[in-house]
């Protein structure tokens, strides 16, 4: 069919400055396809006996659906023959070093009470007077300490909160600890046991006050009473949830010389993720109860989210302004300032900075 | 899907097999790349899949009407409106949310209530690359630079998993002659993609990576706690950082790329052994430079018409080319800022005339770029001066480890020597028989595995542009 096009075509000239030509030279296209592909196959055969087990850990890792299932087809028989192959011990054993993790190792994980969801032993759960705050009773505020450590740490829902409140108390001399972990959550213990690690932040750091944001990824399965999986979200999933926050409140509080500020999940946007916030926020109202003189709850649902009602944006100083990031579950940097603003007021009740 | 995770390790061989399977038959291969590269891209948001489709469509249609007009004002505005049909998308999803936040503020400063609703907008991985490659295709058949393809040939073009998420940004005029015919079994640079793929995941994985984590996030968090000592090596290693991420993720899709039989453009070219700001141009994100040149620059008059309208233009394109990078007033800054270089550049005859060594020209330009880069890392205009108020302050250095100052050099030394010696060493090594490179690719991604942190590989900084 000819050419419609009344134009003048100029020749095609390829981009001058493209070098598409650059795998022509010195006969590096002397390969074939087979060749290609055998060196991929043998590539992956080697990580597959090599790293079996990190594949299937990584599919464990992702959420259930059509990707986790092909990453565990692979990953089940990679880690069954990697078990059972030196190649495994010898890639750890050369690779180990390199690991910028910390060594959790020997620390202690979730206490086996954390998967208790009745009683404590049919007695009756006993109310210490740290179950109060001094305000509820009337009583006088206690004295004020220099707040010389804070950490804050949690998910990604603690960034960039842990900017702004470093930004805000640099100037106090304050040392601020940011240690978020991205990705890692109170009830799934595969990337991080949080039990291990708020145990390992409090011997490091040795924080005065502890800033604790989680629970983005939160509603994985966790072992019941029974060594069963309860999965997400009723009152037993709940329960569990709560004795491992309260676990790490009472790690991080250190026997009340540490004061704690747990956040609340704003209200997310997706029905699915709004209803596991509100079941870990619950959970976390319910874990501070005994120290409620040394964990402070700070609820982020009122500022954010008024009855839970999901929204991108409200009124900042006057000025209408978005405070949630795309994915409706994080705060931007605006809505983390305001996050930062809020936390700043509860540090001061118990803080001279 | 990340190029650097287990998922993607276990998608690419797959793909590479049935993609060499299929090859022969065209009318095969065609339909199974375009659905590998979309289930690749429906692992990071299936929803916008929609979208990709759609630009696919539009460009695609667009394409054909303009090559059949016979009218060339038809041509202009069929074009015209194509262009800005992919704007319009880029702009919805990409600056709807920073547009609408400051139109609420100066309505507000008013009185008035906002217009428009304050909504976030979900960005599409890859959209600016996608969206600016799609204009390429278009304005290049209105210019009669190419014929318009098959749409499954231009949805091929747009979707091909190895650019599709950050580029290179490649010319339909340098892909779609690829489809042509099928890839030759027999002249495959094997080694060489093998070789790139390594290379990017060191750089991206072993050294960007640690960069970000062990100084720059840090001390961009909050510069105000360290001294002018460390804030120097910060915006150092950020310099090193950016290369390694950016360059690191194109050799992968470079070498991804030829390991399926396809060539991708050059994208940088030992861009800190730049002598002068142009120069640096023409050596970082080369695809995006010569588009910006060749689709916004040279249309807006280049340097015809004198030479402050070379001057205007220069600011224009670098502006728009800064705010292509994200919806952030920093990054207008730092466009501005290189088009304010390149327009002291051109003035000045080079950095200092001619005359001046060479040495002393590569300093300048280097601590320019680096400063550049403190304007492009920070979160905030704030913190721009936060941190050069600290680059300003003595006091211990804390931050200045030995493994540091290693990263940052093997990121900026290596550009710095000449080209043939490192040129030679890649070449032999691209001799070496594919397999002994596939089985030394498995042991060198063992050790790279070994650097990632629990929380995984952090994304790169160019995906979310």
């Amino acid at each position: 069919m000819p050419n419609p096009n009344p134009n003048p075509k100029p020749k095609p000239k390829h981009a001058d400055d493209n070098l598409m030509d650059r795998f022509d030279r010195a006969g590096t296209r002397r390969f074939t396809a087979r060749q290609a592909i055998v060196a991929v196959l043998i590539g992956s055969v080697i990580l597959a006996l090599a790293a079996g087990t990190s594949i299937r850990k990584a599919g464990n890792e992702m959420n259930p659906g059509i990707g986790r299932d092909a990453v565990l087809a692979v990953g089940d028989p990679a880690s069954w023959l990697a078990q059972r192959l030196p190649l495994r011990p010898a890639a750890h054993t050369l690779t180990a070093w390199l690991s910028p993790d910390v060594n959790l190792n020997g620390l202690p994980g979730f206490a086996a009470y954390t998967t208790t969801t009745t009683g404590t032993a049919g007695g009756i759960p006993v109310v210490t007077p740290n179950s109060f705050n001094p305000s509820q009773l009337g009583a006088p505020a206690p004295a004020k300490q220099r707040l010389h450590t804070l950490l804050v740490t949690g998910d990604s829902m603690s960034e960039p909160l842990d900017q702004y409140l470093a930004q805000s108390l640099l100037p106090n001399g304050v040392s601020v600890i940011q240690d978020p972990h991205i990705g890692t959550g109170i009830s799934s213990t595969l990337l991080v046991n949080w039990g291990q690690l708020s145990a390992y932040q409090v011997r490091h750091d040795h924080p005065n006050a502890i800033v604790v944001f989680i629970g983005a990824n939160d509603g994985y399965s966790m072992p019941g009473p029974d060594g069963r999986q309860v999965n997400c979200c009723n009152a037993q999933w709940a329960a569990i949830y709560a004795n491992r926050v309260r676990q790490m409140m009472n790690t991080y509080r250190q026997d009340g010389v540490a004061h704690v500020y747990w956040l609340t999940l704003p209200t997310p946007r997706d029905p699915a993720r709004a209803s596991i916030a509100r079941v870990v926020n619950a959970a976390i109202e319910v874990a501070a109860q005994p120290w409620a003189d040394q964990v402070t709850v700070i609820d982020t649902v009122p500022t954010f989210t008024p009855n839970n009602s999901y929204r991108d944006s409200m009124t900042v100083n006057g000025t209408p302004t978005i405070v949630r990031e795309s994915d409706g579950i994080h705060l931007n940097s605006a809505g983390s300032q305001l996050a930062a603003k809020l936390v700043l007021g509860y540090i001061d009740q118990n803080f001279i900075r | 899907v990340l190029f650097p995770t287990v998922q993607f390790g276990i998608f690419f061989p797959i793909v590479l097999v049935l993609s060499w399977t299929l090859m022969p038959r065209p009318w095969l291969w065609k339909p199974f790349i375009l659905l590998a590269s979309y289930v690749f891209y429906a692992a990071a948001s299936p929803v916008f899949c929609l979208l990709l489709g759609g630009v696919t469509v539009w460009n695609d249609g667009a394409a054909r009407l303009i090559h059949r007009s016979q009218s060339e004002r038809t041509r202009k505005q069929l074009c015209a409106g194509a262009v800005a049909g992919n704007l319009l998308a880029l702009g919805v999803f990409k600056y709807y949310t920073f547009f609408v936040g400051g139109v609420a503020q100066v309505f507000t400063d008013v009185s008035l209530p906002p217009p428009l609703p304050l909504l976030t907008v979900a960005l599409p991985v890859g959209i600016s690359f996608f969206t600016f490659q799609a204009i390429s295709y278009t304005v290049d058949v209105k210019r009669g630079l190419i014929e318009p393809a098959r749409l499954i040939d231009t949805a091929v073009y747009l979707s091909f998993f190895p650019h599709l998420i950050a580029g290179p940004i490649v010319r339909a005029r340098e892909f779609l002659p690829q489809l042509a015919s099928p890839r030759d079994p027999e002249h495959v640079a094997a080694s060489s993609g093998l070789m790139l793929i390594g290379m990017g995941l060191v750089k991206k994985v072993v050294i960007a990576d640690y960069l970000g984590r062990a100084i720059v996030d840090p001390v961009f968090a909050v510069p105000g706690a360290y001294h002018g000592p460390d804030a120097l090596l910060a915006a150092y290693a950020y310099t090193a950082q950016i290369y390694c991420d950016f360059s690191g993720y194109t050799d992968i899709a470079i070498g991804l790329a030829l390991l399926l039989g396809f060539v991708f453009p050059q994208n940088f070219n030992s861009p800190y052994r730049a002598t002068g700001f142009r120069d640096f141009w023409h050596r970082w994100h080369m695809t995006l430079s010569r588009f910006l040149r060749d689709f916004l620059y040279i249309p807006l008059g280049g340097n015809r018409g004198g030479r402050w309208r070379t001057y205007r233009n220069l600011m224009l394109t670098m502006i728009l080319g800064g705010l292509w990078h994200g919806a952030a007033w920093t990054f207008v800054i730092w466009g501005a800022y290189n088009g304010g270089m390149l327009v002291s550049e051109h003035a000045l005859g080079g950095w200092f005339g001619r005359r001046t060594p060479a040495w002393l020209r590569w300093f300048v330009t280097f601590h320019l770029v680096v400063l550049g880069w403190i304007i492009f890392r920070a979160q905030s205009v704030g913190v721009i001066w936060s941190f050069l108020a600290r680059l300003a302050s003595w006091g211990a250095p804390t931050l200045w480890t030995f493994p540091v100052l290693l990263a940052i050099g093997v990121a900026i030394v290596p550009q710095l020597l000449p080209p043939s010696p490192v040129e030679g060493l890649q070449d032999r090594l691209g001799r070496l028989q594919p397999v002994l490179i596939g089985a030394g690719l498995a042991v060198l991604v063992l050790f790279v595995a070994a650097t990632v942190p629990s929380q995984g590989v952090a994304p790169f900084i160019y995906f979310r542009f």
